[in-house]
């Protein structure tokens, strides 16, 4: 079996350690997060906590990623 | 009625440290164009109002459908009816919360922004749940024995031992029993969140603030210790 990543498996288990906003507040913001990230704005000073916030949830770092394929996507067309 | 989105937005006590303050939405820009468009067809009667439904479940379903696109590669147990079926229900549920929370739509984003990701979150969620039905949801240690220490230095090793102890400890003597079970589902043993809430019956937004609390604990007793959790996490993220 392959061992798991014992820096990986931390970051996991003690989050990311700075102020971070909960996961409805990550969904309410998502979209203009994005919108921000894609048109290369600083989306982090904008939205505060919610880049930690994805760094310690995955659920929500999935639903992050999965919006900004599908726009980014779009724009690239 | 759909519980995904409900329990995203049900009030959550927000601790008073180490959260980020609420994001403001009062510099919202102006809306667009086509916002408004599809605000004022979707607020409107009659065949306009039908059309402007039709247009955006439209836009749902390809977005439920590009998330199920995303994920299929780790579901192969499921047959591609099954998986459209999935994406077709996620879009019908998520274009029952767009319609409800239309009105909280600020123009922060676009429009389509702003609904593709109602369709992603529910088509996320019934996969993520789909994918672990019938499975048991482990709530305790699984894991602990994969952290091998073969190949490290004899100094690394006795560090990696006393970190992994002091941890074992913290977990076992410092949170309480729903903050251990909350962290050693989801971080340890990596059941995904919308599945736990399911399981313990209650939300992702509950869950979320259980899980970084019991974290806040766990690095405290680490740094009373004296570990210094910097260098082990550098590279975690």
């Amino acid at each position: 079996m392959e061992r798991p990543d014992l820096k990986q498996a931390l970051g996991r288990l003690l989050g990311p350690g700075e102020a971070e906003v909960g996961c409805e507040v990550c969904f309410e913001q998502l979209d203009r997060y994005v919108e921000l990230e894609l048109a290369g704005g600083d989306a982090d000073a904008a939205i505060p906590g919610l880049r930690a916030h994805l760094d310690g949830c995955p659920a929500c770092r999935e639903e992050h990623d999965s919006l900004r394929a599908l726009v980014g996507g779009e724009q690239a067309l | 009625m759909n519980a995904v989105t409900l329990a995203l937005v049900e009030p959550m006590e927000h601790a008073t440290h180490q959260r980020a303050p609420r994001p403001s939405s009062t510099l919202a820009p102006p809306l667009d164009e086509e916002s408004r468009s599809w605000l004022r067809d979707l607020r409107s009667e009659g065949a306009a109002k039908d059309q402007a439904i039709a247009r955006l479940h439209g836009l749902l379903v390809r977005a439920a459908r590009f998330e199920v696109a995303r994920r299929r590669p780790a579901l192969p147990h499921l047959r591609g009816d099954e998986l459209d079926d999935i994406a077709l229900e996620a879009a019908d549920d998520a274009l029952m919360s767009v319609l409800r929370r239309l009105d909280d739509f600020r123009g922060a984003s676009r429009f389509t922004t702003w609904v593709y990701k109602f369709a992603l979150l529910e088509a996320a969620v019934k996969l993520r749940k789909r994918a672990w039905q019938g499975r048991e949801v482990p709530l305790e240690p699984e894991s602990w024995s994969l952290f091998s220490s073969a190949g490290l230095e004899p100094d690394a090793e006795a560090e990696q031992t006393e970190l992994l102890g002091t941890l074992q400890q913290a977990i076992a003597e410092v949170l309480t029993p729903h903050q251990r079970r909350v962290l050693v589902a989801l971080a340890l043993n990596g059941v995904p969140i919308d599945v736990l809430a399911e399981r313990l019956n209650t939300t992702r937004g509950a869950l979320y603030k259980t899980l970084h609390d019991a974290r806040r604990k766990l690095r405290k007793q680490l740094e009373n210790a004296g570990l210094s959790l910097e260098s082990w996490l550098e590279e975690a993220n």
